[in-house]
């Protein structure tokens, strides 16, 4: 009896650890897509994110320092394409795209720069230093923020803005907001988040960075947010769901079925969601469409 | 437009331009001399009979899924899938070449074929998402990338396992199912032909047939197209599936001119570079064999550039990634393709 609820602790505590790079990038994702943008470039931002906490602990050793990096990178990524977005009108899906492309080549390169050596940095300082609980911080984080994010879009004046200008943003900017300022702050934090969920999958979850480690999770994420409905708790779900089968592949694999049937399950949770199978899933009205001012 | 730094991006030159300044930066901080490693990229694509072949065989290619992404484009259709189509061309085509044996003549065009339905039917899953459920063709080929990697590993690992094979690739094809080799000792095949010859006939299919014309107008004005009688639905799936089709014949030509046996590894990735050389080739066929021909020499001088001037070739990753955010910044593609 005990070793059964030993067990399903075990399984909560591993499921929560594989969702929680999930929650950071899908948070993020539904934070920019509600204001408007579409956010294609997740994979990049987790690439940049986990890339530059790894560097700056191995250059500092300080892990609030690297953790900081970690989320800078991703908001830097964000601003790019919020700029891109807003002020070059940009097509988002092309601009997020590249922006996957240009992180991944970056990092590759920076690693051969910062560590001489291709393919995977040295080990560096990680959060497990500071205990073996120490990951846990950031896991925990990511427990209570899509709370925190529901609160924010759905009880804040703030919220109603920033979905608005995902809706209307016409009638957002006759009402006095600025869709434009808006959306970049959007994109801007949502890349801070996914650069957060970056430097835990760095040096939270590991101890190191290595070229493909993000391995996808920024389509899972996103994936999440659609499968999610674009609200921040329903994202939530989703990625705890995605955890449960991560955390449960072996056991499962064990059980005859094939490991890429439980890796392929949150794409095709996302077609399922797209093609409005279970209940229509709709995007906010003006998501992905530039806007520009009627001067 | 007002914008100065705008105007000055304006076209692909521009762009090319912008990107090009960008990694030769990135190049000098790496503490090399950007202008050493250009040079040897250019050394190494274009500087010997065997750097050209190689440089025609990454043409190749790109020069499929570029074809894919622009014929969808032009509909008005992002297809962000042509990786994926192009991995399970390959796949249906290594398959079925492995166990499959008849003299070139019949084996070659049965594989290209099987290739082409391959791809056709794994890009026309998205076709048919939008047209039966109005599902974003963005969002389902994207998602349809990774479940194409997903079900070649599982397929290799399963039913198409090979005696005594890594589970990453099906057995070898026959010699009888090999591409011709244009140029001896080289991995250069009539595959660069084929691939010539499909962006001659698109070109001419747009511009010249009923199709052609249907698809233009469902891409550039959709309502108007529906109120003059194109059926945007059945328009949607068909184009899918033959933007599939060019993808997939591009993932046969790497299976049976380049591996000669389906390996999961065997994109690193051109269909996703195939988005900026559709961009950079303005979307008209005949563009984008030369621009397939530019990635082409930044593809293949990429490893001389590492070797000679030691800059990482991953540069060049990072310089086709600004290429594609600055194209994405001059053209406003989405508006299209709303429906």
């Amino acid at each position: 009896m005990n070793d059964s609820v030993a067990l399903v602790i075990t399984l909560l505590g591993l499921t929560a650890i594989k969702a929680t790079p999930l929650i950071y990038a899908a948070l993020g994702g539904v934070i920019a897509e509600r204001a408007g943008v579409i956010n294609i470039g997740l994979e990049g931002m987790l690439i940049a994110g986990a890339f530059a906490a790894v560097a700056i602990s191995y250059i500092t050793s300080n892990l609030a320092l690297a953790t900081l990096a970690g989320v800078l990178a991703g908001a830097l990524c964000g601003a790019l394409l919020g700029f891109a977005a807003t002020r070059w009108r940009a097509d988002q899906i092309v601009a997020g795209t590249g922006l996957n492309l240009l992180a991944q080549g970056a990092a590759a390169f920076a690693l051969v720069i910062v560590f001489n050596q291709p393919g995977a940095s040295k080990e560096v300082t990680g959060f497990n230093s500071l205990g073996a609980w120490g990951p846990d911080v950031l896991v925990a984080l990511a427990l209570v923020l899509p709370f925190a994010v529901h609160a924010l879009l759905y009880g804040t004046v703030w919220g109603l803005r920033l979905r608005a200008c995902g809706e209307n943003p016409a009638a957002a900017e006759s009402a006095g907001v600025d869709p434009l300022r808006t959306r970049m702050w959007a994109v801007t934090i949502s890349g801070a988040l996914a650069g957060l969920g970056g430097a835990y999958l760095s040096i939270g979850e590991l101890t190191l960075y290595s070229d493909g480690m993000i391995a996808g999770r920024g389509f899972i994420a996103l994936a999440a947010v659609i499968f999610g409905r674009w609200t921040p708790l329903g994202a939530f779900g989703a990625c705890l769901f995605f955890g449960i089968f991560s955390a449960l592949q072996f056991t499962l694999q064990r059980a005859g079925i094939p490991s890429q049937l439980m890796q392929a399950l949150p794409y095709l949770a996302a077609l399922v969601a797209i093609a409005g199978v279970v209940g229509r899933a709709r995007a906010p009205q003006a998501d992905g469409i530039p806007y520009s001012r009627a001067n | 437009m007002r914008d100065r730094a705008f105007v000055l991006m304006r076209g692909p030159a521009g762009a090319i331009l912008i990107a090009l300044a960008l990694g030769s930066i990135a190049m000098w901080i790496a503490g090399s001399d950007p202008f050493e490693g250009f040079s040897s990229l250019l050394y190494g694509a274009l500087g010997s009979p065997t750097g050209i072949a190689e440089t025609l065989v990454q043409t190749t290619a790109l020069l499929f899924p570029a074809l894919a992404v622009t014929i969808a484009f032009r509909a008005g259709l992002f297809n962000i899938g042509a990786e994926g189509q192009l991995i399970i061309g390959g796949l249906a085509c290594g398959a079925i070449g492995a166990v499959f044996s008849a003299p070139a003549i019949v084996a070659i065009p049965i594989l290209l074929a099987a290739g082409a339905a391959g791809g056709a039917a794994w890009g026309a899953i998205a076709g048919w998402l939008r047209a039966r459920f109005g599902a974003s063709e963005v969002i389902s080929t994207i998602m349809l990338n990774i479940l194409a990697g997903l079900l070649a590993q599982y397929l290799l690992t399963s039913i198409l396992r090979s005696g005594g094979g890594s589970g990453n690739e099906t057995g070898p094809l026959p010699s009888e199912a090999w591409l011709p080799v244009l140029l001896p000792d080289s991995r250069l095949t009539i595959a660069i032909l084929i691939a010539a010859a499909l962006a001659l006939a698109l070109r001419w299919m747009l511009a010249r047939t009923v199709f052609g014309f249907e698809l233009r107008a469902a891409g550039e004005a959709p309502q108007v197209a529906r109120r003059s009688g194109v059926a945007l639905e059945r328009m949607s799936i068909q184009v899918m599936a033959l933007s599939g089709a060019c993808a997939g014949i591009g993932g046969a030509t790497i299976v049976m001119g380049v591996l000669h046996r389906f390996n999961v590894a065997l994109s690193p990735g051109y269909g996703f570079i195939a988005i900026a050389v559709a961009l950079v080739g303005n979307l008209d066929p005949l563009y984008v064999i030369v621009a397939s021909f530019g990635f082409g020499i930044l593809q293949s001088g990429a490893l001389s550039m590492q070797s000679v001037a030691h800059v990482p070739k991953d540069v060049i990753a990072a310089v086709e990634g600004i290429l594609v955010f600055i194209l994405a910044a001059q053209r406003y593609v989405l508006s299209k393709a709303k429906a």
